[in-house]
């Protein structure tokens, strides 16, 4: 396992490989040059009539050209905001591209998003067109057009319902395609000017935080800093040309402004649409999608779907599915564990591969995917593996749409643990990337073509970039190998006597993704001086366990302050501590010698621990830890369901952790 | 809508039908004007269905005529009203389980197929020119109706609201100049029944196809209908706008009885 290295101090890592020559500075430089270059290769495909119809470079080109007129002729001006909201669809990658060729930014909106989060949007980014997808998203701006007087008009690209809508300020796609396709005859090569025209420094995106704090701030995101981000990852895990590119993050995502929109001019990448948001799963199957992003609930979706299906199968292929994907699991662990593999199950594997895990692939649709990415969340290390197991190289990755991408892992390293080594940026678009850990645990980065500030608030932006450093808010630690782990928000970090902080957080969710544990209450304030935890063991896995080794056992309390037991779950908590800060490690635990009960009052009705009370009634176990005391005889009192009341006495006792 | 100018697509002249000595429908006459949606309604047994066989030509009425777009159906067979361009829905759904929902869909257009046995089993060039248009139109309906991810599902392993939707895309391959539809929201959830209105009007402001609708709910009635007839122990004993009919005695006496 990694060794945790020493805080407060600054990497640098100098990319010494290639240094990619930095082909344009600007995304519509880049869509021209590419345009030009690939002009009867396919750009995009989206299923329509039931068959993947391609869309050469040439016929983008032209859809786009029509469009930039088109805005053009509308009265759109250099500087001003479009607005595009809806699903992902060859339209709303020509309307981006469109508006940024006329020098314009550009802001999304997620399609499920709600009129008075659609109007904050609108207003905040001082927008004055917007381009929605159909329908639904063209009603919901109709709601609150009234409170924002700037927007000029709305258009809409799915005319479906659009039929009896008369009303001057919405325009069909194609009739502003229309006009510009007549301004077009008249001006040529204006398009193509103004392409040239766009600067480096110049607004490309604003992409809005999520504001779970406070209101969304619109992060600016300048076209050399989408390309500083693109190079950045394909400096380090390059992006094959005409690789399939499934487009189904929402491009209101900064991730997808860095992947879809950039990357897939860089590489150039295939962009393929999915026809619906239900279809998804069976296009990346039709396509045989080779680089995918997406997030750790789809990804998860994804592992679900195998396990519904194996539930339906017959008892045969159920148990060739459990010998295959236990050989792939021995193999993946390993790897994502990052130790060697034991010849046995070297030697299974390829079998194990013909005869289950390829077809698992297949039937995903994942066989030919050779860069799969998950980011945005932390994802179970049983959903991750599930992936390593079957043969897909799931990487995690970490990024601020602030700052762009920052980490991934790189090479043959899939710690699951961690998210992966530090990019490094290309010259060309500033100084190295830099990083460093405040006081507080806090990652503050700077470097790269840097943080150009949020819409319109100083403020904030000045609280975020104080001193030259970015302040991410996030809470890491690295490891001796320079992968980095997240921890936790820092503001969620809690403080220790000593003054050192931890993140609760974070130990927490690692120790009950220990099968063996089902609840942890993690203990440590400020008038405490090390980090411990109080256990409730799962009483299924752990008493299978207990049978398994034939351990005998009478009662819950019993079970869990049996020796092997105590001794099994202090081997999950040293798991767990290797990955930590020595100041945040659980130096001492507590298997709880009953079962915290939403019956009384310990636990939510959703399973959420009540903090406060949980520590008031085990205080005699708290201060004991607390003491350095061996063992108590702890008295806890017990409402059982019929109402009676009771006494539950047991020893308890207190481990120390290695 | 204003009725006044619109042509007269289906005209139903004083029909009338029996089963042995049970009128199910007594001198019942109706009008149904180019791209209007028309619901009848009625309680149980009030000939609603029976009305909707006849037009369909299920049940040969007993007295009274029929005539659609200017031509006497009253006794054509029910497989000449289809290529005369009338469609129905069924309340019960009629579709080939066993096959996909393209292959329902395409399966309406069977009434649209020129070319004969000896071609289509030779399947050469005039079959599969004609199985390409005919697929384009499926897949305009199944875009329409967005089936797009139950494409190739299989019919019988689909949900009930899913299936009445393939067997509205059969009826519209059938490309009808009228749509008769039996009870399109029985036995469906409050979005089905939603997604189900909002194709019926799609259906009448995109394909500006006139559409006969029994139902149930007054809901859905009152929301999506230009007009409403209402039959009562087979007279017809009211028509005209929905707040109308809804505010109509004898309307309320036939629903809720006398106060």
């Amino acid at each position: 396992m990694p060794k945790v290295k020493k805080n407060w101090k600054t990497d640098i890592y100098y990319y010494t490989g290639v240094m990619p020559e930095v082909e344009a500075e600007t995304l519509p430089a880049l869509f021209m040059k590419r345009a030009r270059e690939y002009a009867d290769e396919v750009f995009m495909t989206r299923k329509n009539y039931g068959i993947w119809q391609p869309y050469t470079w040439k016929d983008v080109r032209e859809q786009v050209r029509d469009f930039h007129y088109g805005l053009l002729e509308l009265g759109l001006q250099p500087t001003e905001t479009v607005c595009i909201g809806g699903e992902n669809e060859p339209e709303f990658f020509w309307a981006e591209y469109a508006a940024l060729a006329a020098r314009a930014k550009i802001v999304c909106l997620y399609p499920d998003m709600t009129p008075p989060e659609i109007q904050y949007i609108l207003e905040d980014s001082d927008a004055v067109y917007v381009v929605g997808e159909d329908q639904e998203q063209v009603d919901k701006v109709i709601e609150i057009r009234d409170q924002v007087p700037n927007l000029r008009k709305i258009i809409y690209w799915d005319p479906r319902g659009m039929w009896q809508y008369n009303d001057p300020m919405i325009m069909d796609f194609r009739e502003v395609q229309e006009i510009g396709r007549k301004a077009a005859e008249k001006t040529p090569g204006l398009f193509e000017k103004n392409s040239e025209s766009v600067q480096p420094d110049d607004m490309a995106v604003l992409s809005y935080t999520s504001g779970t704090t406070g209101q969304p701030k619109g992060v600016i995101m300048k076209h050399v800093a989408l390309l500083d981000t693109a190079y950045r990852s394909m400096m380090h895990m390059p992006t094959k040309p005409f690789t399939n590119y499934l487009s189904y993050i929402s491009p209101a995502w900064a991730t997808e402004q860095m992947f879809g929109i950039t990357i897939g001019l860089m590489a150039p990448m295939i962009l393929n649409f999915p026809e619906e948001p239900e279809t998804v799963m069976q296009n990346i199957r039709e396509l045989g999608a080779e680089l995918l992003m997406l997030g750790p609930r789809q990804w998860e979706g994804l592992a679900a779907i195998v396990q519904a299906r194996m539930l339906d199968a017959g008892p045969v292929r159920r148990l060739f599915y459990k010998m295959g994907l236990a050989v792939g699991m021995k193999v993946a662990v390993a790897r994502t564990e990052n130790k060697p593999v034991s010849t046995f199950w070297k030697a299974l594997y390829p079998l194990a591969d013909i005869m289950v895990l390829r077809h698992i692939r297949d039937n995903l649709g994942l066989s030919k995917c050779y860069y799969a990415f998950s980011g945005g969340a932390a994802m179970a290390p049983d959903g991750f593996r599930f992936f390593h197991a079957i043969g897909v190289d799931l990487r995690n990755g970490y990024g601020a749409t602030e700052i762009g991408l920052l980490t991934v892992h790189m090479g043959n390293q899939f710690n699951l643990e961690t998210l992966g080594k530090w990019y490094t940026s290309h010259p060309y678009f500033g100084d190295p990337l830099e990083y460093k850990i405040s006081e507080e645990g806090e990652l503050l980065v700077r470097g790269g073509s840097g943080f150009a500030g949020y819409y319109k608030k100083p403020e904030a932006t000045q609280k975020a970039e104080p001193d030259g450093w970015y302040h991410t808010g996030d809470a890491v630690t690295m490891t001796q190998d320079g992968e980095m782990i997240y921890l936790d928000r820092v503001k969620d970090l809690r403080k220790l006597s000593t003054g050192y902080h931890f993140p609760p957080q974070y130990i927490e969710t690692r120790l009950r993704f220990s099968p063996f544990i089902k609840d942890v209450i993690i203990l440590g304030d400020e008038n405490k001086e090390f980090v411990s935890c109080m256990i409730n063991i799962d009483s299924e896995t752990v008493g299978r366990l207990a049978e398994k080794r034939q351990i005998g056992y009478t009662t819950f309390a019993d079970l869990s302050q049996n020796e092997l037991v105590r001794g099994v779950i202090q081997e999950e908590v040293e798991k767990v501590n290797k990955n930590l800060e020595e100041g945040s490690r659980v130096k001492r635990f507590v298997n709880l010698p009953k079962e915290l009960d939403p019956d009384e009052a310990e636990l939510t009705r959703t399973r959420k621990l009540r903090r406060g009370f949980i520590e008031k009634r085990y205080a005699d176990i708290i201060e004991a830890i607390y003491t350095g005391k061996s063992h108590l005889e702890s008295e806890i009192e017990v409402k059982y369901r019929d109402g009676r009341q009771g006494v539950v006495r047991h020893a308890t006792f207190i481990n120390d952790t290695a | 809508m204003d009725t006044a100018e619109k042509k007269v697509i289906l005209k139903v002249e004083n029909l009338s039908l029996t089963f042995g000595k049970v009128a199910a429908l007594s001198d019942v006459s109706l009008e149904v004007y180019d791209g209007e949606i028309l619901s009848v309604i009625g309680p149980n047994g009030a000939g609603k269905t029976s009305l909707l066989n006849c037009l369909s030509g299920f049940y040969r009425p007993d007295r009274g005529r029929i005539a659609f777009d200017g031509q006497e159906i009253t006794n054509m067979p029910t497989h000449k009203r289809a290529e005369a361009g009338i469609a129905r829905t069924f309340q019960g759904i009629q579709l080939y389980l066993g096959m996909t929902a393209l292959d329902n869909i395409m399966s309406g257009r069977h009434i649209h197929m020129r070319t004969n046995f000896i071609q289509n089993a030779l399947y050469w060039v005039w079959s599969d020119r004609e199985e390409t248009d005919h697929r384009l139109v499926a897949e305009d309906i199944i875009d329409f109706l967005e089936m797009e991810a139950i494409r190739d599902r299989v019919v019988g392993s689909l949900g009930y609201g899913l299936r009445k939707r393939v067997d509205l895309g059969r009826a519209l391959a059938l490309e009808p100049k009228i749509l008769i539809m039996d009870e399109p929201m029985a036995g469906m959830n409050v979005e089905e029944k939603e997604d189900m209105a909002r194709f019926i009007l799609d259906i009448q402001e995109a394909k500006k196809i006139p559409v006969v609708l029994v139902e149930h709910d007054m809901e859905v009635v009152t929301d999506i209908s230009n007009r409403v007839a209402v039959l009562d122990w087979g007279f017809k004993i009211a028509e005209g706008r929905p707040e109308e009919i809804m505010r109509n005695p004898s309307v309320i006496k036939a629903y809720i009885g006398e106060e």
